[in-house]
């Protein structure tokens, strides 16, 4: 089954990088827009959801029950459901969506790895994976990718040094998305808010640790969706974009 | 608290996960590389080459002495006249060495590097090619690399001679030219004085095997293509002479005007070179053929992918078959009377077959 999940990202990604005249970046590029348009739904989903948990945690009854059971957490857990029900959310409605990124960030990396091909059997297996015709002349797929290598961890030499520049701007970007998408609180104590804070610095450190230790192409894949999920979050008026000038925690 | 739990959880989860992916210097990450030279067995596999005892099975040495993360194992060796046993790594380390199986060291009970070259770009998939004092190696980098062997220097320098595409073959030669099969299509003829580019020819397909060279002088390659290709050596003329039914991985294998060649569909293919015929239908085993057919006195053997070994006849009857287990990708060599196979996915790196089939003796390396 997870195969067959490959094998479809792997086809996709080859079409997509024949008709593109044979540029691997650009083919991980329009992949990863693919993606965000199909996955649109559950990112609007997620933002929705942020959004109504924000505005929980300044609702009077809310904290009324926080502090009414504070001791009682089975009775907690109860009236919190209740008001869950009562209010029509799904109080897992912002985690799942980026649960489903992860399958889709093991399946991209594995489709790379594959499709690159850098041994005789990855080779050999991504010839079981392709349903596409006439693909023989395709292979293998160019690697190279402006000054990269899409199938080897990227950095660049200056003044002898090798300086990994994709997994900081992996880093960097996906802080400014971490950011611009955390909701402001004017509850302290607030859990949501500390929830998102711990989010924007290991999400970082994390994907740029990835994008430092895996193939290239990867991080093209992070990079891109990063700066979609900062568009989309424009897009939609939700980015909070006082929360990338240091000190400003709060919205007023 | 408990999100913050969940939250660490699914970040944990995932760097574990996708750090499991990344490999590194294991068994599998590719088929090993097999070579003989009569009496030894030399077998690079994963973090290690071994050298193993024909006669019994047993482990001789191995190199390096203890596991190395920047070393990894799966290019067939190269054996000099002299002894020395040539094998560069596919790991993030892309020396070639040459190993003096002469000179053990006793703490390590590993081989003596005679010399070593770090000049390569990539890793080393092919086996290098040696001739007279030479030593032509080609790289995923792309260059093929001329080594002097008797310059008396532990660290080598190489004529660095830019082909293009992964090189993952060895080179074949006839004294006046060396030949190199490049996945970026072509197959590339060299000088093998001046080193210079005497054609190169597109295949419209990845060539992973190397051209071998007939009786009547001719050039024979397979490739990705699924087609296999004559050259006339000298000006790079080619035409194709028979369509396989799948990609051609392997090297072809030549027994008099008699070719014998397989597919990735698990065909096998018997193709006679003067009358441009195959010599009886495509026989059918139970897997993919990756691996080259190894000519036998009265037969040929072929490994295929389901981990089988088939002894077939001249006239396309199989003789006998035998379930090694595993998959088997590596192409097996003869060493007197025995044939050595080393599979993939099985709990023995090695074994050894007799000439009807019988396991004599299998190899696996302790911790």
């Amino acid at each position: 089954m997870w195969d067959l999940f490959i094998s479809i990202f792997v086809n996709v990604l080859i079409w997509i990088y024949d008709v593109v005249g044979h540029n691997f970046g650009l083919a991980i590029i329009l992949f990863t827009i693919l993606i965000r348009i199909v996955t649109w739904p559950l990112n609007a989903q997620q933002m929705k959801g942020a959004a109504a948990m924000q505005a929980l945690q300044n609702d009077k009854d809310w904290q009324a029950i926080q502090k009414k059971y504070a001791k009682d957490k089975e009775k907690l857990a109860q009236e919190q459901m209740r008001v869950y029900k009562e209010k029509g959310i799904n109080p897992f409605g912002s985690c799942l969506p980026t649960l489903i990124q992860f399958p889709i960030i093991i399946a991209l990396y594995q489709s790379i790895t594959r499709a690159l091909a850098s041994t005789p059997l990855d080779l050999l297996r991504l010839s079981r994976s392709i349903s596409l015709p006439n693909v023989s002349d395709l292979i293998p797929l160019n690697s190279k990718f402006l000054w990269m290598d899409l199938g080897r961890p990227e950095s660049v030499a200056i003044l002898g040094f090798a300086l990994p520049t994709l997994a900081l701007v992996v880093a960097i970007t996906t802080y400014i998305q971490a950011k611009l998408t955390m909701p402001a609180s004017t509850t302290p104590g607030d859990q949501s808010a500390a929830m998102s804070g711990m989010m924007s610095i290991y999400m970082p450190l994390l994907l740029g640790y990835f994008a430092l230790t895996f193939a290239s192409g990867l991080s093209i894949y992070f990079i891109t969706s990063n700066v979609l999920g900062i568009i989309q979050y424009a897009m939609q008026g939700k980015a909070n974009w006082r929360n990338l000038i240091p000190g400003v925690l709060k919205r007023k | 608290m408990r999100k913050k739990l969940i939250i660490a959880t699914m970040i944990l989860f995932g760097a574990v996960f996708l750090s499991a992916c990344a490999g590194g210097a294991v068994r599998g990450m590719s088929w090993p590389g097999l070579a003989t030279d009569g009496q030894t067995a030399y077998l690079a596999d994963g973090s290690f080459v071994y050298a193993v005892n024909l006669n019994d099975g047993t482990e001789l040495w191995r190199y390096p002495g203890s596991r190395n993360g920047k070393l990894t194992f799966y290019s067939p060796p190269a054996i000099t006249p002299d002894g020395l046993v040539i094998v560069g790594s596919a790991g993030t380390d892309h020396s070639l060495v040459a190993l003096n199986p002469a000179d053990i060291n006793p703490d390590t009970n590993a081989p003596v590097e005679a010399w070593k070259f770090s000049g390569a770009k990539d890793h080393w998939v092919a086996a290098p090619l040696v001739v007279n004092n030479k030593l032509f190696a080609v790289n995923s980098d792309g260059n093929l690399y001329v080594l002097d062997l008797q310059d008396g220097q532990s660290v080598k320098d190489a004529t660095v001679v830019k082909l293009g595409g992964r090189l993952w073959a060895q080179p074949t030669t006839d004294g006046e030219r060396v030949y190199v099969t490049s996945l970026d299509h072509s197959v590339i003829a060299v000088n093998a004085e001046t080193y210079e580019v005497v054609w190169s020819e597109d295949l419209g397909g990845a060539v992973p095997g190397s051209a071998i060279l007939g009786a009547d002088g001719m050039l024979y390659v397979g490739s990705l293509a699924s087609k296999l290709e004559k050259f006339d050596p000298a000006t790079g003329n080619h035409q194709s002479i028979l369509d396989a039914k799948n990609w051609v991985w392997s090297t072809p294998s030549l027994d008099g005007d008699t070719l014998y060649v397989g597919d990735v569909d698990g065909n096998f293919y018997s193709f006679n070179t003067s009358s441009g015929k195959l010599n009886w239908k495509p026989v059918k085993p139970d897997g993919p053929i990756t691996a080259s057919p190894v000519v036998q006195n009265d037969h040929v053997l072929l490994a295929t992918e389901s981990g089988s070994i088939f002894a077939v006849g001249n006239d396309g009857k199989v003789l006998w078959t035998q379930q090694i287990g595993g998959k088997i990708y590596t192409t097996p060599v003869a060493a007197g009377d025995l044939t050595i196979v080393a599979p993939l996915e099985t709990d023995f790196y090695l074994a050894a077959l007799d000439a009807n089939g019988r396991q004599v003796w299998t190899f696996t390396p302790k911790n």
